[in-house]
């Protein structure tokens, strides 16, 4: 573990300490090293599944892929806000990137910690980052709002998982993760626990209903806020639901059918609200919604399937809705417009960009041979099994995916300009870079899916 | 003030709280109070400004009564029992005033609201006294009380948690706020009393760690209302970016120091089985977060290139940052990681 996190820690000497005309440069250059080295995790030689087993830290076929998401997502996020931050001053473009370098760390110790309050503590230290960054380095006042809503929907799922914890350590002594099958028949079963347990994951995924701090926070966040809110932060909720869904086994049987009625309602729901949606980035962030439904209902059901399903599409919408938003803000730094009707027709200015459009928008609505179709597939088959009427709404749901996708596609990139965009400066090579090095990871999981489908070797 | 005055009254104030602790007997404890008192009243009004005397008035009036009432019961406590052992009290009468009369000298809910408005006419660090040394000999007694009253205790408590947090949301003077912060943090310290002192003394120690540096800051800037907050950006910008981190802390959110108590107190209520107080209180605490969150806002969140909310006043140099605000801001914010020993240090 030490071996990420310590160079992780350096970074921040690094971005203090180096001069201000190379500040970019090697800082997203070690952030690269970073994450191939991130890579090693992948071979898990491990029979008991958990491997670089530390006193408090260790990675398993769930949480690897998880964290190397998380390194692979840091330089992108340093490539993608260089041009959002070339109007502030040095100290505060040093603090920006100190503050993803943060939000890394708290978050590869989530992903690793085998401890449950560990856990806990370094899913709470990463709301002060995301907050900083999305209520400083924001656009419009709605920013202010959009911050305390992200603190607070948290906060007041989270503390009642605190104390839950705290009640499973008083009764069994221990909350540690790799001994949980030894202690776990002295947990309570309670509808309370249970619901004390899940809620603060299903705020933070968002499942529907619980989700209005997330389409907020998506369209006040600068482009990094973005990309880490979309491609990790909310996957935090999928993994700590697949972690202690197995603690608080047995209730889970007859409480999960609300929430995941409510989850695969939500994804219709978020579905139609996106075909009708003026904002490109509500759009995606309500698109993100739909898809943590289906990660949702996946994780509910507890088969080995829905985790594996959860996994996969986790992996594959974190990668396309952080390329998703690049693009969106690629767009905004040139029309300074979030509104799709205002910024359509964009193929005649940007033809490359167009190919970048087009495959994330197949890439969102599930094509065939991508991993979001394999996750997505996996999990209706899940559903299917746990009961045949779930076939209605996954059915409606994927149509409706599709629709609003295309429809997204076609007005932001076909058709006519609009009269008042006439001149635009091009599309540079690293933006082109940033959307390549979304592509690439997302085709090539396909040809070795195994590895992100939480099955030990 | 003349400073041997100033160091006599200082004197007076250190030795009256500490006969308090020292004693066993009520007449001395009450002695001790009311020596204390009579040392701080010149110390508020040591300023020659109407609100100081005007505080320091207010304060004379609410500090007699209590100590009044609390020496009444301790009469008649001896007139019943014969004795006058401060942990020997065994009528329910003279208990629940005593508790009540310390609740009331301490500024906990619901006969708190002279708190704020008493500190809104100190300067700021007679403010930090107040709401910290001054609180040190009411919680001793009360801790000799508690065994016979917890739902007494657990009520004044969770009250000063719920009317801490909601006093402060409409508040646009940082005294004020910190009054109010102060009424909360007692409120913690208060509900965990009777389950495990050393606890209670712990998040003393930590409020004192982590309201110190706000004090200071504060004070060093002058800043007394919410609307001078944006000007530490330019006087003290390190201090300025670090102060929504002091006060995020202050409100108790992970991973700053201000976790510990919260974390601590949540598990000794989980051990003893109160799963519904410990979420009742946890919860409550989220109010004063809105406050603290709202200030951090103000100071150093909306600053340019973001559209200002104040007029800036003239850049002068900026101001160095005293030996003791760095080196108080440091535990302040990063003590977490600490736990197991301030945990094995104090329990």
């Amino acid at each position: 573990m030490m071996k990420i996190l310590t160079p992780t820690l350096m970074l921040i000497p690094l971005t203090w300490l180096s001069s201000f005309s190379h500040l970019w440069r090697p800082t997203l250059s070690y952030s690269f090293i970073i994450s191939t080295l991130s890579l090693t995790w992948i071979k898990n030689m491990s029979e008991t599944g958990w491997t670089s087993l530390g006193l408090y830290m260790a990675t398993d076929t769930l949480s690897t892929p998880l964290i190397i998401l998380t390194c692979w997502l840091l330089p992108l996020m340093i490539l993608a806000s260089q041009d959002h931050m070339k109007t502030e001053s040095q100290t505060r473009q040093r603090l920006y990137i100190t503050l993803l370098i943060f939000l890394q760390l708290f978050l590869i110790s989530a992903f690793s910690s085998t401890e449950l309050i560990m856990f806990y503590i370094m899913f709470e230290a990463t709301l002060i980052p995301t907050l900083m960054i999305i209520t400083r380095w924001g656009n419009q006042l709605e920013r202010l709002s959009a911050g305390t809503y992200l603190l607070f929907y948290t906060l007041i799922s989270s503390l009642p998982l605190l104390v839950a914890l705290l009640m499973i350590q008083t009764n069994t002594g221990s909350l540690s993760l790799t001994s949980a099958q030894f202690y776990f028949s002295l947990i309570p079963q309670h509808n309370f626990l249970w619901l004390a347990c899940f809620l603060a994951f299903l705020v933070k995924m968002p499942l529907y209903g619980l989700h209005l701090w997330l389409p907020k926070a998506h369209v006040e966040a600068p482009i990094a806020g973005s990309m880490i809110l979309a491609a990790v932060l909310l996957k935090l909720g999928g993994y700590g639901m697949t972690r202690i869904s197995t603690i608080v086994d047995p209730i889970s049987k007859n409480m999960t059918y609300p929430f995941i009625t409510l989850a695969l309602w939500g994804v219709i729901m978020t579905g139609l609200v996106c075909l009708q949606q003026m904002d490109l980035k509500s759009l995606i962030a309500y698109s993100s919604v739909g898809h943590m439904g289906l990660v949702v209902g996946g994780v509910l059901t507890q088969t080995s399937w829905g985790y594996s399903g959860a996994l996969i599409l986790m992996i594959a919408h974190g990668l396309t809705s952080s390329a998703l938003f690049c693009l969106a803000n690629i767009n905004y730094e040139r029309t300074h417009s979030r509104i799709m009707y205002l910024t359509r027709g964009l193929q005649i200015i940007f033809p490359l960009m167009a190919i970048w459009w087009l495959s994330f928008t197949l890439a969102n609505l599930a094509l065939p041979p991508l991993p979001n179709m394999m996750g997505e597939l996996t999990i209706i088959v899940c559903m299917f099994n746990w009961s045949w009427w779930t076939i209605i709404f996954t059915g409606l749901g994927t149509l409706i995916t599709a629709a609003y996708s295309l429809h997204m596609f076609t007005t932001t990139q076909r058709g006519a300009l609009p009269p008042h965009i006439t001149s635009l400066t091009p599309m540079n090579i690293k933006e082109h870079l940033l959307i390549i090095l979304h592509l690439l990871p997302l085709l090539l999981l396909i040809l070795k899916p195994e590895i992100i489908t939480c099955w030990s070797s | 003030m003349n400073p041997i005055t100033l160091s006599m009254f200082t004197t007076a104030l250190l030795s009256g709280t500490l006969i308090t602790l020292s004693s066993t007997n009520w007449l001395m404890a009450w002695m001790g109070l009311e020596i204390n008192t009579m040392a701080i009243i010149p110390i508020i009004a040591r300023k020659h400004h109407p609100r100081a005397t005007e505080a320091a008035t207010k304060y004379f009036l609410i500090q007699a009564p209590a100590a009044a009432t609390i020496l009444f019961c301790a009469i008649t406590n001896a007139w019943m029992t014969g004795q006058w052992e401060i942990n020997q009290m065994s009528t329910d009468l003279p208990i629940i005033l005593i508790l009540i009369s310390l609740a009331f000298k301490m500024g906990m809910a619901p006969v708190h609201s002279w708190l704020p408005d008493v500190l809104q006419g100190l300067d700021l660090m007679t403010g930090l006294v107040l709401s910290t040394w001054q609180k040190l000999a009411p919680f001793y007694l009360i801790l000799q009380l508690h065994s016979t009253h917890s739902l007494t205790l657990i009520l004044l408590g969770t009250m000063s948690i719920l009317v801490g947090g909601w006093g402060g949301l409409n508040q646009t003077q940082t005294r004020k706020i910190l009054a109010y912060s102060s009424i909360t943090h007692m409120g913690w310290m208060l509900v965990i009393l009777q389950f495990s002192p050393e606890l209670t003394l712990m998040t003393f120690t930590l409020y004192v760690t982590m309201t110190l540096p706000v004090f200071m800051i504060l004070h060093q800037n002058n800043t007394l209302s919410i609307n001078k907050l944006p000007i530490l950006a330019t006087h003290t910008p390190t201090i300025s970016a670090l102060i929504p981190l002091l006060l995020l802390s202050l409100g108790g959110l992970p991973p700053l120091t201000g976790f510990i108590p919260k974390w601590l107190i949540i598990q000794k209520m989980s051990h003893l089985g109160l799963f519904g107080l410990a979420t009742i209180t946890a919860l409550s605490g989220l109010f004063s977060l809105y406050f603290y969150l709202r200030l951090s806002y103000i100071s150093s969140i909306t600053m340019s290139p973001s559209s200002n909310l104040t007029t800036a006043t003239w850049r002068l140099t900026p101001n160095s940052i005293p030996l003791g605000l760095k080196t108080t801001i440091v535990p302040s914010m990063m003590l977490l990681p600490l736990t197991p020993m301030i945990n094995s240090l104090l329990l």
